[in-house]
């Protein structure tokens, strides 16, 4: 069967146009006020009461993709030490921050002159900090650019 | 899920763990300064750096003393930006504070340096509060001074065409005794189309000829970030090889969104998918007719991802279903899903929509949370409402979600279901939820949450609560939940029966408390929920915009 009907409760998201996937979200109760959480927390935490783990698995969003499991358990282990992200300069997705910013790729990128544009506004910069006439904009340029 | 949210940049960072502390944090932090002090060696001759304050994805905050010419001494804030922040980002985060800071509250700039790429910002310092420490203990005289001075904030920046993107208290500094205010962190702003911050708009046309190779990418997680500028005729192109034509929509940015979940935010939030995005948004028309030459790059990737996607779509096409639906409507792959509560391999086989999401859930405005892909300055204006409705309420932080419709679902229970969608139809999305629920009236939703029983005494309100606590759940909101109150309500119960007896000094929070609630919170007056119900305008196109806001009764004492 290629249809499936949605489990209530439910939230269901799409744009009028039908141009894009909807997406949605189906989840053991929805959500609702507690006033006796004790102040100051959310009126919605329930953490508390999810301790077996139960909504981390029912809860989540339905946006479907289909890496979507692959990729999941290999990322966990690596979360605390690595940084993991995307680096805007070298476009390219990382696993280690530190290892990524000393590849040559990086390093090409940071000894380059695309920082031009904010040197450019450096340079505007007045400065009545104790260094400054030792360390003019000039020198400075020169330093960063070896 | 929310674990990857808070690593998002928490400038000034208000958690007491992260706090800077002097002894406890003293090794982690050590080596980070003397890391510092290595990748720009120009700080040693400026500054002491004496902790960490705030740590983020994007950034860390350093407070230190600078050495004044005068041989006077003065406290700064370093912002070292993550050496993977594009150049153009940071030109832009300098110009907002430059042109748009150091005045109504938004914090300024004193200085820049930079070696490679290692950039550090050099901010003035403005010790703060704890909004978590305080919240309960405002008077409520403080709490229109608060928001008067965050609107303003919000006023000047949006004069700027700024958007930024991510209000939260721990982007607003507060110092109580001195009464100062300082937005700060412009790491995730956005142009509006005609913002004033030129950066913002270079940034755009740079990106769209693709003359440097800053790439627009809209990843929300995605293993193939594809790129919004594709000229459209290629995306048709590519469509059609696979015999389905993609519609035409006012949006050619699309997106696979890989990773999900845990590690899908994680990327998300890594990743900073605004800055791309932003050309998306505000570009959208322009680059219908605007392909040029330059873009060919850009398509490339776009390219790759729509094989990706036709070779799904292929999968999708071996069902009969799908087959039928394709060869009867080549043009657009319709279902008769919509609107309805099912979904199908066609309507799932579409390409998602992206939207910038960038930001703190909790603070996300519905047209955010919907993926609308026009956001404008009004999303800051419902951050700011969401700020005054922790405030007014004593609930911080205010809702609390792991997802983005987990946090629809929460604000349509505060605002009401039939409003939430009528309001997303005028801003192009069908929300379909199965149920209805009413909308809360903000003063008496916000007085319960804040314990209003106890303002008038304090020893009933107690007991009150503590005797009968079902009493609590028999609320309108509540009775057609009753299914689910009956399993949660012993815990809970216990729980904050545990809480009152085991605290030795629960009397005397609530007795400062109660002496907080005696400074005018006995009498909040109506235009303080009138004021929260237009920031909380679940249509964008008529929220209260931050120069209104300020000319709003509830402020009618102060100067604008």
């Amino acid at each position: 069967k290629t249809k499936s009907i949605l489990k209530n409760p439910f939230l269901k998201v799409e744009d009028r146009r039908c141009n894009y996937r909807p997406f949605y979200l189906q989840l053991p109760s929805f959500p609702v006020v507690s006033y006796s959480n004790p102040k100051p927390c959310s009126p919605f935490d329930v953490e508390k009461k999810n301790v077996n783990g139960q909504k981390q698995i029912q809860m989540r969003q339905r946006t479907p993709a289909n890496n979507d499991k692959e990729s999941f358990p290999a990322q966990l282990p690596a979360k605390n030490k690595k940084r993991k992200g995307y680096c805007e300069c070298c476009m390219k997705k990382y696993d280690d921050l530190q290892t990524h910013l000393e590849s040559e790729q990086h390093q090409n990128f940071a000894q380059g002159s695309h920082y031009q544009v904010v040197d450019d506004i450096i340079s505007q910069f007045p400065c009545d900090f104790v260094d400054l006439r030792e360390n003019t904009p000039k020198t400075k340029r020169r330093k960063c650019s070896v | 899920m929310e674990a990857a949210h808070e690593d998002e940049l928490h400038l000034h960072c208000e958690d007491p763990h992260k706090k800077y502390e002097p002894n406890k944090k003293l090794t982690g932090a050590s080596t980070d300064i003397e890391k510092l002090y290595q990748a720009v060696p120009q700080l040693g001759s400026m500054f002491k750096i004496k902790g960490k304050i705030g740590e983020g994805t994007f950034s860390s905050v350093y407070l230190a003393i600078a050495q004044l010419r005068g041989g006077r001494e003065e406290k700064v804030a370093l912002k070292h930006l993550v050496p993977t922040s594009h150049p153009l980002r940071i030109a832009a985060e300098l110009q907002c504070l430059i042109v748009a800071g150091g005045q109504d509250n938004v914090m300024g700039v004193k200085y820049c340096i930079r070696k490679n790429d290692h950039v550090v910002i050099i901010m003035p310092y403005l010790e703060h509060e704890s909004f978590l420490d305080i919240l309960n203990s405002l008077s409520f005289e403080e709490v229109k001074g608060y928001m008067f001075n965050l609107i303003k904030a919000l006023r000047r920046i949006h004069h700027f065409g700024i958007v930024h993107r991510d209000i939260k208290p721990s982007n607003f500094l507060y110092n109580r005794q001195r009464k100062e205010y300082a937005l700060v962190d412009f790491g995730l702003a956005q142009g509006t189309p005609d913002t004033k911050i030129d950066l913002l708009k270079v940034a755009q046309s740079e990106a769209q000829k693709g003359s440097f190779a800053y790439k627009p990418h809209l990843t929300l997680g995605s293993q193939v970030s594809v790129i919004s500028t594709a000229p459209r005729q290629l995306v048709h192109q590519s469509a059609s090889k696979t015999g389905t034509k993609r519609p035409s929509s006012f949006s050619q940015t699309q997106i696979k969104q890989g990773h999900k979940r845990k590690e899908g935010s994680e990327w998300h939030s890594v990743q900073r998918s605004v800055f791309g995005e932003r050309n998306f948004n505000v570009r959208s028309s322009t680059l219908q007719d605007g392909s040029t030459v330059k873009l060919i790059k850009h398509s490339r990737v776009t390219d790759i991802a729509s094989r990706k996607l036709s070779a799904k779509k292929k999968t999708a096409v071996n069902n009969g279903l799908a087959k039928k639906a394709a060869s009867t409507c080549p043009a657009n792959l319709t279902c008769d899903c919509y609107a309805k509560d099912r979904v199908c391999s066609i309507c799932l086989s579409r390409r998602q929509q992206v939207a910038p999401r960038a930001g703190t859930p909790g603070f996300r405005a519905p047209e955010v949370l919907t993926k609308c892909p026009i956001q404008t300055t009004a999303i800051d204006i419902w951050a700011a409402g969401i700020i005054f409705l922790s405030l007014l309420s004593g609930r911080y932080p205010f809702y609390k979600a792991s997802d983005d419709l987990t946090a629809l679902a929460q604000i349509m229970t505060i605002r009401g279901s039939k409003e939430t969608i009528q309001a997303a139809k005028t801003f192009g999305k069908s929300v379909l939820c199965s149920k209805e629920i009413p909308a809360q009236d903000l003063r008496k939703l916000c007085e319960r949450l804040r314990g209003k029983s106890i303002n008038s005494d304090i020893s009933t309100g107690d007991i009150q609560q503590v005797i009968n606590p079902s009493r609590e759940h028999m609320l309108p909101a509540e009775i057609s939940n009753s299914s689910e109150f009956v399993s949660q309500t012993p815990q809970q119960y216990i729980q904050y029966q545990k809480k009152s007896c085991h605290e030795g000094d629960g009397m005397n929070v609530r007795i400062s408390e109660k002496a907080a609630d005696l400074k005018g919170w006995d009498s909040v007056p109506d235009e303080a929920y009138d004021l929260l119900d237009r920031l909380l305008d679940l249509n964008p196109a008529s929220r209260i915009t931050a120069k209104d806001a300020l000319l709003h009764p509830f402020f009618k004492n102060m100067k604008p």
